[in-house]
């Protein structure tokens, strides 16, 4: 059994370095545990993001979160692209590299939005063996997330919960843990939450993830433009319980607002983890966000332009 | 025993295909371009895509068709700010949808995603001199998409540029032979219509009427990681065309002179240019032959 967290180490409670958050991060250096880039973000800017970027690396512990990689696309594995990140990871110090088990594109395309995968034998060999070698030539374990998603398959064999704990264990690799992925897509398709995280194999679950979702009665979908709902925070915390401690991060990538509104949305971890707050509470969908969500713009995230800084 | 599960490239093929059409959802499924990879039916959608308890397969596939054509216009909104603000909502999106279609994105970074869209716009340019605005369109998203890459290109930050200073260290009679080599982030722009003007006054947030044609120069340079705009007259920016052409300072002025014809003497003015591109930083060093 390997150790836990890949013997990658807790960082604490970080959040999503984000552009809007720029000039506050390099006048404040606010005291934050650590920050999550978007990778693609930094591969080829000589710009400011690179040099946000390396103030930001000399002082904050630094992830990389990619959405480029496209680990289950049939499409042949971009051995520039890692290249590139590879050479980013080695710049910036980053504590590890990860990215989605998802598909982004095929016949050299891209679609810019994690596609789901059906989950049977033949696709877990394939995401396997890309795995392999990802991690080969970026020399470092790669850490796969869980995306929301909004389809299912007819011709997949095994729950997500069970690919993803097989494809960890026979490729070796980290999980990035997205509780409110896990919400969403439980959600979207009908199952237990808790099951899906009872699953999991612990000492694979390198990171959490967090994030606002929008909740559209009939569905839910993955906006990273609010904060972190009750329901959410309840089943971190079962997930907590029962899997440990590990490196948790909030994204929020729409509607952000200031930087410590962010931050102390991810703080929030720190008063519900804390021992006097007994057992997690039964993880109910509780239908009222619902309501909050009525009518408004829902569009997957994470995007992920830079806009352009002029006089 | 049950069937072996579909090839992963073909529902791959066949699912990009869907949720990148423009066409509604049902006319992408029985579309020639989904149908070559599965041949299928919307209301058989299910035997691939199963439904949820409250949602049909046909709404949930549509879930990625509604996010893919959003997400990249809005991304195509943010590297063109003012184009998207001068175009209606609705006209706006018409272009990037008809660009998206024309262009898939294929790049790893959405950075890239506009990288032939003003060479569309162009291209589906309305014929007949009475489409001006259009020029002016094709116009702004030219400055738009030079100041995105200026923005994120090569600089010369933390390093020094030529000082007014350094040409005078030089024996006037080497000057005919200088060369000035530009920094790396020097855009020099020639357009139809004064869209710089116009940009700055849609930026301030100002009700700008759209401007006659005027043909306008811009220099588009970058200091501390942010892009600076230089209005340039038409002999302003032949010299310095020619210079970062790399042809020497003689030969330089030679051709803007033979391109603009001035009407007075313009040495008060070429050491005013100079005296102004060496505060912006336009130049990274002089090249004298022989040195």
């Amino acid at each position: 059994m390997p150790p836990a967290r890949l013997g990658l180490e807790d960082l604490g409670l970080g959040v999503g370095l984000r552009s809007v958050h720029f000039p506050y991060l390099l006048r404040h250096f606010p005291p934050v545990d650590w920050l999550e880039i978007i990778s693609e973000n930094f591969l080829d800017t000589q710009g400011r993001p690179r040099y946000v970027l390396e103030q930001i690396a000399e002082r904050y512990p630094i992830v990389m979160h990619g959405v480029s990689l496209s680990i289950g696309s049939t499409d042949p594995l971009d051995f520039e692209y890692l290249g590139k990140l590879k050479q980013l990871a080695h710049r910036t110090g980053a504590r590890w590299v990860s990215d989605h088990l998802c598909w982004t594109g095929v016949a050299g395309r891209n679609t810019h939005d994690l596609l789901p995968m059906p989950f049977h034998e033949a696709s877990l060999r394939h995401v396997v063996e890309r795995i392999r070698i990802v991690q080969d030539v970026l020399e470092r374990p790669l850490v796969l997330e869980n995306p929301s998603s909004y389809v299912t398959f007819a011709d997949s064999t095994l729950h997500e919960w069970e690919f993803l704990a097989r494809m960890a264990d026979e490729a070796d690799c980290g999980l990035l843990l997205d509780v409110n992925n896990v919400y969403v897509s439980a959600f979207n398709h009908d199952f237990d939450p808790r099951e899906y995280l009872r699953a999991v194999p612990a000492e694979r679950v390198v990171q959490f993830h967090l994030a606002g979702h929008t909740n559209l009665g009939t569905h839910c979908i993955d906006t990273h433009d609010g904060q972190v709902i009750d329901a959410v925070w309840q089943l971190y915390r079962w997930a907590c319980q029962r899997i440990g401690g590990a490196s948790t991060l909030l994204e929020w990538d729409a509607r952000i607002p200031p930087f410590e509104v962010v931050h102390a949305e991810v703080l929030k971890a720190r008063g519900l983890l804390a021992p006097h707050e007994g057992p997690a509470a039964g993880i109910e969908h509780d239908g009222l966000d619902r309501l909050r969500d009525a009518g408004r713009p829902a569009v997957p995230q994470p995007l992920h332009v830079v806009a352009a800084e002029v006089q | 025993m049950s069937d072996p599960p579909r090839d992963l490239r073909q529902l791959q093929r066949w699912m990009q295909e869907v949720i990148t059409s423009a066409d509604g959802i049902e006319a992408s499924l029985r579309s020639p371009a989904a149908q070559q990879w599965i041949p299928l039916s919307p209301s058989a959608l299910e035997q691939i895509l199963p439904r949820s308890r409250a949602l049909g397969s046909l709404e949930r596939l549509e879930v990625y068709h509604r996010a893919y054509g959003a997400r990249l216009r809005e991304c195509l909104r943010e590297l063109f700010p003012v184009l998207a603000r001068t175009l209606s909502a609705d006209l706006f999106d018409q272009f990037a949808l008809g660009y998206l279609q024309a262009h898939p994105p294929r790049s790893y970074t959405l950075a890239r995603l506009a990288d032939q869209f003003v060479d569309f716009l162009a291209r589906t340019r309305p014929a007949g001199d009475a489409a001006g605005w259009a020029d002016f369109l094709i116009d702004l998203a030219r400055l738009e998409w030079a100041i995105d890459q200026v923005f994120d290109g090569p600089g010369v930050e933390g390093q020094s540029w030529l000082a007014a200073d350094e040409l005078g260290q030089v024996p006037p009679e080497r000057w005919p032979d200088l060369r000035l080599v530009p920094v790396p982030c020097l855009r020099l722009l020639a357009f139809r219509y004064p869209v710089n003007g116009y940009y700055t006054a849609v930026r301030r947030g100002a009700e700008a009427p759209i401007p006659a044609v005027e043909p306008s120069f811009v220099a588009l340079t970058r200091r501390d990681y942010v892009v600076r705009r230089l209005d340039l007259g038409l002999m302003e920016y032949q010299l310095l065309s020619a210079l970062s052409r790399g042809q020497p300072l003689a030969s330089a002025l030679q051709s803007a002179l033979r391109e603009t014809h001035p009407s007075e003497s313009v040495v008060g003015q070429v050491e005013a240019w100079f005296r102004r591109w060496s505060q912006e930083g336009l130049f990274w060093r002089l090249e004298q032959p022989g040195a």
